[in-house]
């Protein structure tokens, strides 16, 4: 490509130079806003004369007439805030419920296995009557610690067919719990859900449990079994 | 949890072994415990080798029949007025004629005791054992 000569853009250049209207033209916008921006100071409000007739005042728009003191609207105080009366409701709720349902805290401790050490612990083989009288047995596969709900689920084998039970620890309905046997290790799991699998299911307690029937009502005459813990 | 094409076990001795839900009566939602459905008879319980002695014993139903059942055992967990919760590890039913008396004589199996709310109180009487 043949470069364009010095020459020529020299001209181009100094022609441009010499046009003079384009740059006036932004030179005006540029006043005209520095017009607008003089500062004005605020007007300040003329004083509406003393001792004006009511009639003249209330012509007077709302925002210009002299404030009576007197006229400003009270304000109620807020209500008083339930939150301060009672912080925490549904714990009372359920810390009085828990003192109706197990005065004596044993229940509780027969189940919080995080803190008491002779509680239920997964799988340990236990015993519970209801207030009915038919009883259930069965593995403790999971421990279900929720305060007032704590529940524990249990499982067994009746006449060949798996069978799983939660019951609410709390429940007014259940008579007693026992621990029939320890488990013969402490389990890694918290929650022994892989005893579903036939691979780990343990069959029937009943035998066990009959077992620790019969040993009991042997015992019972001289003294109580040893690992019995009944409301 | 018992709709259609469920597949249930019949623990009674009716003659059927295996069979299959066609339709939940009385129901617009899936069957539990105590509800009564529609069954197709699929597989026939042989009366064989343990029975030799008595084989007076002809099967009362035959594998293709449609018969009415009561739901006795759910997969599905029930949940009890008192909060406690029953599952089982199968489902299973017993077949009933019509008028809602069992067809079967005996039954083998544990069955969930909430057939005594639902009026089912002949066929707990014959179960051998209930939760």
């Amino acid at each position: 490509m043949a470069s364009p000569s010095p020459i020529l853009r020299q001209l181009g250049c100094f022609r441009s130079l010499l046009k003079p209207q384009p740059q006036s033209l932004l030179q005006t916008g540029l006043n005209r806003r520095a017009l607008s921006t003089v500062y004005s100071a605020k007007p300040t409000p003329k004083p509406i004369p003393e001792n004006l007739p009511e009639q003249f005042i209330r012509q007077l728009p709302l925002h210009l007439r002299p404030k009576d003191p007197k006229a400003r609207r009270p304000i109620p105080p807020p209500p008083p805030s339930a939150f301060n009366k009672c912080k925490d409701p549904v714990g009372a709720v359920a810390d009085a419920q828990l003192a109706v349902l197990d005065p004596t805290g044993e229940r509780r401790a027969l189940f919080d296995y995080r803190r008491s050490q002779r509680s239920v612990k997964p799988g340990d083989i236990v015993r519970v009557t209801f207030k009915n009288g038919d009883p259930f047995n069965g593995v403790c596969l999971s421990i279900r610690l929720r305060g007032l709900d704590t529940s524990f689920l249990l499982r067994n084998q009746l006449t060949k067919v798996g069978v799983e039970m939660a019951v609410k620890v709390y429940s007014p309905n259940v008579e007693s719990v026992e621990i029939v046997q320890r488990a013969a290790s402490r389990k890694r799991r918290a929650r022994l859900f892989y005893m579903r699998n036939p691979k780990h299911d343990m069959g029937t307690v009943e035998n066990i449990v009959t077992n620790y029937i019969r040993q009991k009502r042997m015992l019972s005459g001289k003294k109580r079994a040893p690992v019995k813990a009944k409301k | 949890m018992i709709q259609l094409k469920t597949m249930l076990n019949c623990i009674d001795n009716s003659g059927a072994a295996v069979v299959e839900c066609v339709n939940v009566l009385k129901k617009k939602r899936p069957a539990t415990v105590g509800d009564r459905i529609v069954v197709v008879v699929q597989k026939q319980r042989s009366f064989g080798p343990d029975t030799t002695n008595n084989v007076g014993i002809a099967n009362k139903v035959r594998r293709g029949d449609i018969r009415h059942a009561v739901v006795v055992r759910v997969k599905k967990e029930m949940q009890r007025p008192d909060g406690s919760i029953v599952k089982f590890d199968d489902n299973a039913c017993v077949l009933v004629n019509k008028s809602g008396d069992p067809i079967g004589t005996r039954m083998n199996g544990v069955v969930a005791t909430e057939l005594r709310s639902r009026q089912w109180s002949k066929i707990l009487s014959l179960a051998p054992m209930h939760v």
